[in-house]
């Protein structure tokens, strides 16, 4: 009794649009070229190698950034700004193929396996985030499984540790065709802030072929749902 | 017994030198052959709580192993340290976790368990080359593990026999969690025994961190457990603020404040919900996740991050807060705490629910004790110690005044026990918010540590008692960083929980436990 005066008297709280642009959300970093002297300070505060000045111009690799932010407060002339365009997923070079495979087959239903090999845990927390009524990601017809078996393919977050290396080869194995591989966070790109330990020798894309990768530190449950969408939708 | 006393006794026990260092930890020098003695005197006569052994390189094949024990009565630390060139003395006998320490450092530093019956490696997977001890210097920052082709395989605790048999589960589970294997071994429907192995998420963090600058490493740290980010960063600016010997303003210290108990909340709404999906009651469940979620995107809305990363930072704040968005803050919070409170009256007025969750996945009192619990989960089984009464840090001494202690140990009690620490995170942060009087400016000055130091902090995480141990050494980085975190010793209770419980009842148990892997890993 209690829950349904509690569901009349808060009403619902599945939002509209999750893809709608959060102000407060951390995204891409754009340089204002007019201002920026070329300095070298925001190189150096950059500890995942994402900034990098390259013979007249800052470039940045979103997909190595922790959004630290460090480069930003360091800047002397404040040329670096922070936008909220959390939109980073990319595909790599199979990603079109792959693409057109899944609305042809799944008709833009996917059911997806998570599996973990090495991360903070913060991927993780935001994928779960994602199942929650604010985002509802099950609405979009995309499903967490229990088992590889039951997947049209991987999420994997986290940067390859030694350990994990059997576990995840042997996921692969049983997945499913077309076998999907959807690679979540900084440092599943290139080990992130992990990449000097010992335990980290590859990265996941030497091991298995991905398709997409959706950076972030940890990526927002919308830059996830956007890079899930992305995969899904054919842009026929 | 004051700190000063206590330096001297251990002088009489068998030490051959103490020293106090930044006002309360003492470090206390004895041999392989009394140090056995004198942690068995200790533990004892004088009722030290053992919380851990490191060891660290001294020069080349000298190893220094240090055991660490708190009096939480007084509020020092003790360090009991021993030089030895390849074996560590297994202190199995008296402490009966002290095994996992032991392991842990011969995976690592290559030395040999003199005496104990648990030997077998936990960090170290079969798939590991042979002969490589990555935490000792002559291991170079840039080399790589080798893959192994031969694989012996590990050694389970299993029962035969016709009745029993055995259920290994994971290392990848079913569902959005991190890797870790679990191996029952059931009689009928009961659990007989369950062995956890972890280590899959090993990355190296303390090797990484032993190579970087010391004005980055705060990095570093929020990325060892992401669901702990802030206690994380305190922990950093705690120690270096004790090496510095330099202290921040109280209003950054009230905001830390907020941080944390606001990182509690986000945690807990998500532990408490996670208990009501285990059961089956999916109302509260949804509810509870979501209002997670509020929290997280206020956290966003405060900071920048909704995991509060690269806020705190030793010495000052990185962020510019105005006393507006704080009243937001509570403001929302207010409101939210309404809801909270109806929907889990909710739960604890439905018979089902009870039905499950009471007297299930007891660990007593005297064995939580003995597994060196820590956190909610050793609250819930009456030890009445938590690390923000015992040893306040920023402004706990005033606002932590009782810890939450609940009797029996089970499911229940641990689902209460983070209810009533959910309820005080409220109201610390409201008690917080009303004491910051002016806006918060960002501040970030150099740090420039000084070559030799060494200290311990420690802090309460959402998961229990965090302990690092920090030795500065060249060009303004550590030269060892331990970290003992309450994941570490607290998986073990969750095998003593679920002992003659039936094997569904195991995803409930662990949900009221909810460690974290990557931590324990590390």
């Amino acid at each position: 009794m209690k829950f349904i005066f509690d569901r009349i008297k808060n009403g619902k709280e599945t939002i509209k649009n999750p893809l709608e642009s959060n102000s407060n959300s951390y995204g891409k970093i754009i340089v204002d070229t007019s201002t920026c002297n070329l300095c070298g300070i925001c190189e150096k505060e950059c500890i995942s190698g994402a900034l990098k000045i390259n013979i007249n111009k800052v470039e940045i690799d979103h997909s190595k950034c922790l959004f630290c932010k460090d480069c930003i407060n360091s800047c002397p002339k404040s040329s670096l700004k922070m936008t909220n365009d959390y939109k980073l997923s990319y595909f790599e070079e199979l990603g079109n193929e792959v693409r057109e495979l899944v609305y042809k087959k799944f008709n833009r239903s996917l059911s997806l396996r998570a599996v973990d090999v090495g991360s903070c845990n913060g991927c993780f927390l935001e994928l779960s985030a994602l199942n929650n009524t604010y985002y509802d990601l099950s609405r979009y017809g995309v499903h967490m499984v229990a088992s590889p078996r039951h997947a049209d393919g991987l999420i994997i977050s986290g940067a390859l540790s030694i350990n994990m290396k059997e576990a995840v080869l042997k996921a692969y194995e049983a997945t499913a065709e077309p076998k999907i591989i959807i690679v979540l966070g900084a440092c599943g790109v290139d080990g992130g802030i992990y990449k000097k330990g010992y335990a980290v020798n590859e990265n996941i894309s030497d091991i298995i072929p991905v398709d997409m990768f959706i950076p972030g530190c940890p990526p927002s449950p919308s830059a996830i749902l956007e890079g899930i969408l992305k995969l899904m939708k054919s842009n026929k | 017994m004051n700190i000063n006393d206590f330096k001297d006794e251990l002088m009489t026990v068998g030490c051959s030198e103490s020293k106090i260092l930044n006002d309360n930890e003492i470090y206390s020098n004895c041999t392989q052959f009394n140090v056995q003695a004198i942690s068995l005197l200790l533990k004892k006569k004088y009722k030290l709580k053992f919380i851990g052994e490191f060891c660290y390189e001294v020069d080349s094949s000298k190893f220094m192993i240090n055991i660490l024990f708190t009096n939480s009565k007084n509020g020092y630390f003790i360090t009991l340290r021993y030089i030895s060139e390849d074996i560590i003395v297994s202190l199995q006998d008296v402490f009966e976790q002290a095994n996992l320490f032991e392991r842990e450092i011969s995976d690592l530093f290559g030395l040999k368990i003199n005496g104990g019956k648990e030997t077998r490696h936990i960090v170290k997977h079969e798939i590991w080359e042979d002969g490589v001890y990555p935490l000792r210097k002559d291991f170079e920052i840039d080399r790589k593990i080798n893959e192994k082709f031969e694989i012996n395989n590990y050694k389970f605790k299993q029962i035969i026999g016709d009745e029993g048999f055995q259920i290994p589960v994971g290392p990848i589970h079913a569902g959005i969690i991190e890797p870790g294997h679990f191996r029952f071994s059931v009689i009928g429907e009961e659990i007989e025994n369950l062995e956890i192995r972890l280590g899959y998420k090993h990355r190296g963090i303390e090797k990484i961190a032993e190579n970087m600058d010391a004005n980055k490493l705060n990095l570093l740290f929020e990325r060892i457990a992401c669901e702990s980010s802030v206690a994380y960063s305190v922990l950093y600016a705690q120690l270096v603020e004790k090496l510095l010997k330099e202290t921040v303003n109280p209003d950054i210290k009230s905001f830390r404040v907020i941080l944390l108990e606001l990182e509690r909340i986000h945690n807990f709404l998500a532990d408490i919900a996670g208990i009501c999906t285990d059961v089956g009651f999916s109302y509260p469940s949804k509810k509870l996740n979501y209002m997670s979620e509020i929290i997280k995107q206020l956290c966003e809305n405060l900071t920048g991050s909704r995991y509060m990363r690269n806020t705190v930072i030793p010495l000052g704040i990185n962020i510019d807060v105005d006393k507006e968005k704080l009243l937001y803050v509570k403001d929302t919070l207010e409101n939210l705490l309404v809801r909270i409170k109806y929907i889990i009256g909710i739960t604890l007025e439905s018979f089902t629910f009870l039905d499950r969750v009471e007297n299930t996945g007891i660990v007593k009192m005297k064995k939580a004790k003995k597994l060196m619990l820590t956190g909610a989960v050793a609250r819930a089984s009456g030890l009445n110690y938590d690390v923000r009464k015992s040893f306040p840090y920023e402004t706990y001494s005033k606002l932590k005044i009782e810890n939450n202690t609940e009797e029996i140990g089970g499911v229940f009690e641990r689902y209460k026990v983070k209810i009533a620490e959910l309820y005080d995170a409220f109201t610390f942060i409201y008690k917080s918010i009303d004491s910051i009087s002016n806006d918060i400016k960002r501040d970030r000055p150099v740090i420039r540590l000084k070559n030799g130091t060494e200290g311990i902090a420690i802090v309460e995480t959402v998961k229990g008692e965090l302990i690092v141990y920090g030795k500065v050494g060249e060009n303004n980085n550590f030269d060892r960083l331990y970290f003992k975190t309450p994941s570490f010793t607290n998986w073990q209770g969750l095998s003593e929980a679920v002992l003659d419980e039936i094997v569904p009842d195991f995803p409930l148990c662990n949900k009221s436990f909810n460690m974290s892997y990557s931590e324990n890993d590390r």
